[in-house]
């Protein structure tokens, strides 16, 4: 994953998206490699782990090499219209950014060719190595990973339909562009992945997702069930490790993380799943 | 009069469960209680007797006075726009490329489609106690939100954005590309494809009154009921019921309380081993009581820092598949503010 120049983190809200985003920044970053990461979706997941306080969208070195920034949809607008566009004078309350913004709220793709659209920028823009972004959850990722088809659909000509090609070229290029689904061994986000996958592989936007699946539990190595809390603990670890095989075998993941139990800080549990990424990659 | 409580929080965390639990709880204490529930699992809408239903409330064939409804969950605000436009509107609408688009894209759309409906259960005063889950998609703050959203889309604030002033009649805005900046608009977007969204807008205007009248009555719905938010002790769920107490008032009510779902037994958090326990034991208790404690400490910082009334439901690894098992989940949930909603 760390030699693709962008990588898509998605999944189910609340399987650990964030957490495997940070940790995933974290290691490229150990690795010597110029990151940017991006909170695409909802704002506070990705900072978090990072423990810096909100994120802002000019990027911000919070280590050295590491960067992180926050999408701000209508920052990304007007960069989007200056930069690519080439649409000179700007200025945020004029009647055109407010056109702009009008369509963007009212018509299908154009917010959301906004966010990815800044994301391919940065990709193209050789001041990092890789992008990482903590995307939109997967019941809105399809939207997001369309939205240039969508306006290629919508729009038959104009420089935004160019630029449209351009980032589906980019999205389906796998030397460039990686996608994980991060799900948990459960009813609800399993199945929820199992749906997006077939999606994928039906819409072709983007090369196959690698899957991961978060907090699993290792098998109990002692069968014994001694009275109290020992016990207690061992019949609730040992039902959660049957539920999540069924989960497992049906599925099943490209990769497994393992279930942090107990930390505190979400400083530690970047630092865990950028160990855990070590072993993998 | 009827009571309604609305059952929040992020997806995953068991809000369906905890709604049918407390529909089976409150029409076993003699409220005539209708759950409305949107997408349940299979257990649960078997245990509610919802499988084969459509969005019209069925009484429960075993229990007297539990009701159930499943949302639509593809319904959207199309069909309400709709609903308030003219016949001619309505064709063109319905043609419109736009329409479509957006009736599928636009966040709050099945949002605001669950509390229409949910808001005419509570009209119709047929129940005493109308329980409300909300969609997995625009769950959350995004429900309260919805009505004011939607009046905002149809009632022309971005017509006028995109005409820059008073909003034009059908023949005015065909020139919009004759103003100069919506000239440069017009080459970058190509086409007439400013055009076709003011179009489309000006035609959802025409439906502003009926909606906008329709959204104040939802919003006194949503406005005048209990709310309950559904969480784990994970930082995304809880970040979501933060936001309840950070972003909602002007919306709702304040949450009456916040109830932490698959919450470890209390006494793991000081726990350790007798003495002869194997280490593989010994290991898998001292992790669970670190969880415990983690847990723990999460409510204890949600209650001092936003002074919210935190209920607790025991993590079971076997879900309740039957009315039984709903009735039991939330017997040791003794801090849940029952009275509020009128449940003895």
């Amino acid at each position: 994953m760390l030699e693709k120049r962008l990588v898509l983190v998605s999944g189910k809200g609340g399987v650990g998206k964030s957490a495997v985003s940070a940790g995933l920044a974290l290691l490229a970053q150990r690795r010597g490699l110029r990151v940017l990461a991006m909170e695409m979706g909802s704002p506070g997941g990705l900072s978090a782990h990072f423990g810096t306080g909100p994120l802002e969208f000019e990027p911000r070195e919070l280590r050295p090499g590491l960067h992180a920034m926050q999408m701000v949809r209508s920052d990304a607008l007007l960069e989007y219209l200056a930069l690519q566009l080439n649409i000179k004078g700007l200025n945020r309350f004029g009647p055109l950014a407010r056109a702009f913004d009008a369509l963007a709220t009212t018509a299908p793709g154009i917010r959301e060719i906004i966010t990815v659209g800044k994301a391919i920028w940065e990709v193209r823009e050789d001041r990092w190595d890789i992008v990482i972004a903590d995307a939109p959850p997967t019941g809105q990722i399809a939207s997001f990973l369309r939205a240039p088809v969508t306006i290629s659909e919508l729009v038959p000509s104009g420089r935004i339909r160019v630029q449209a090609e351009i980032m589906q070229e980019i999205l389906r290029d796998q030397t460039v562009t990686g996608l994980i689904l991060v799900t948990l061994p459960e009813e609800l986000p399993a199945t929820e992945t199992a749906e997006s996958i077939t999606w994928l592989a039906k819409e072709n936007v983007v090369a196959a997702p690698i899957v991961m699946a978060n907090r699993i539990l290792d098998q109990l190595a002692d069968p014994e069930t001694p009275p109290g809390p020992v016990g207690e603990a061992a019949q609730l670890h040992r039902a959660l490790w049957s539920e999540q095989q069924v989960w497992l075998d049906r599925l099943p993941p490209d990769h497994l993380l393992p279930y942090l139990h107990g930390l505190l800080t979400p400083g530690e549990v970047a630092a865990r799943m950028a160990d855990e990424f070590e072993l993998i990659t | 009069m009827t009571r309604t409580l609305i059952i929040t929080g992020a997806g995953g965390v068991g809000k369906t469960t905890v709604a049918a639990a407390l529909g089976v709880r409150a029409a076993r204490s003699g409220l005539r209680t209708l759950v409305v529930t949107v997408d349940p699992a299979r257990r649960l809408a078997t245990a509610l007797g919802v499988e084969d239903l459509g969005n019209e409330p069925q009484p429960h064939a075993a229990e007297p006075n539990l009701w159930a409804a499943m949302l639509d969950s593809t319904a959207s605000w199309r069909a309400v726009a709709m609903r308030h436009a003219d016949p001619d509107v309505a064709t063109r609408l319905a043609d419109n490329d736009f329409f479509k688009a957006a009736s599928e894209h636009f966040p709050a759309s099945q949002a605001y489609a669950a509390a229409d409906q949910a808001a005419t259960f509570v009209q119709a005063m047929a129940w005493d106690l109308v329980i409300v889950d909300t969609p997995p998609s625009g769950g959350g703050i995004d429900f309260f939100a919805a009505p004011a959203q939607m009046a905002d889309l149809v009632g022309g604030r971005l017509l006028r954005w995109l005409t820059g002033g008073p909003l034009p009649g059908r023949r005015t805005f065909y020139n919009l590309a004759a103003k100069p900046v919506l000239r440069i608009a017009d080459s970058v977007l190509g086409s007439d494809l400013l055009e076709r969204v003011a179009e489309f807008l000006l035609d959802l205007r025409t439906t502003y009154d009926g909606v906008a009248q329709r959204g104040r009555e939802i919003e006194r719905v949503l406005g005048s009921a209990s709310i309950f938010v559904v969480t784990t002790s994970d930082p995304a769920p809880v970040r979501e019921a933060i936001k309840f107490y950070r972003d909602l008032p002007g919306l709702a009510a304040s949450p009456a309380a916040v109830v932490f779902n698959r919450i470890l037994p209390e006494k793991w958090a000081d726990s350790t081993a007798p003495p002869g326990t194997s280490l593989a034991l010994e290991q898998n208790l001292a992790r669970w009581s670190a969880e415990t404690v983690r847990q723990r400490d999460t409510r204890e910082e949600f209650s001092s820092r936003y002074g919210a009334r935190i209920a607790t439901i025991p993590w079971s690894t076997s879900p309740p598949t039957d009315l039984d098992g709903l009735g039991r989940l939330l017997d040791e949930s003794k801090e849940l503010p029952w009275a509020e909603v009128g449940i003895s």
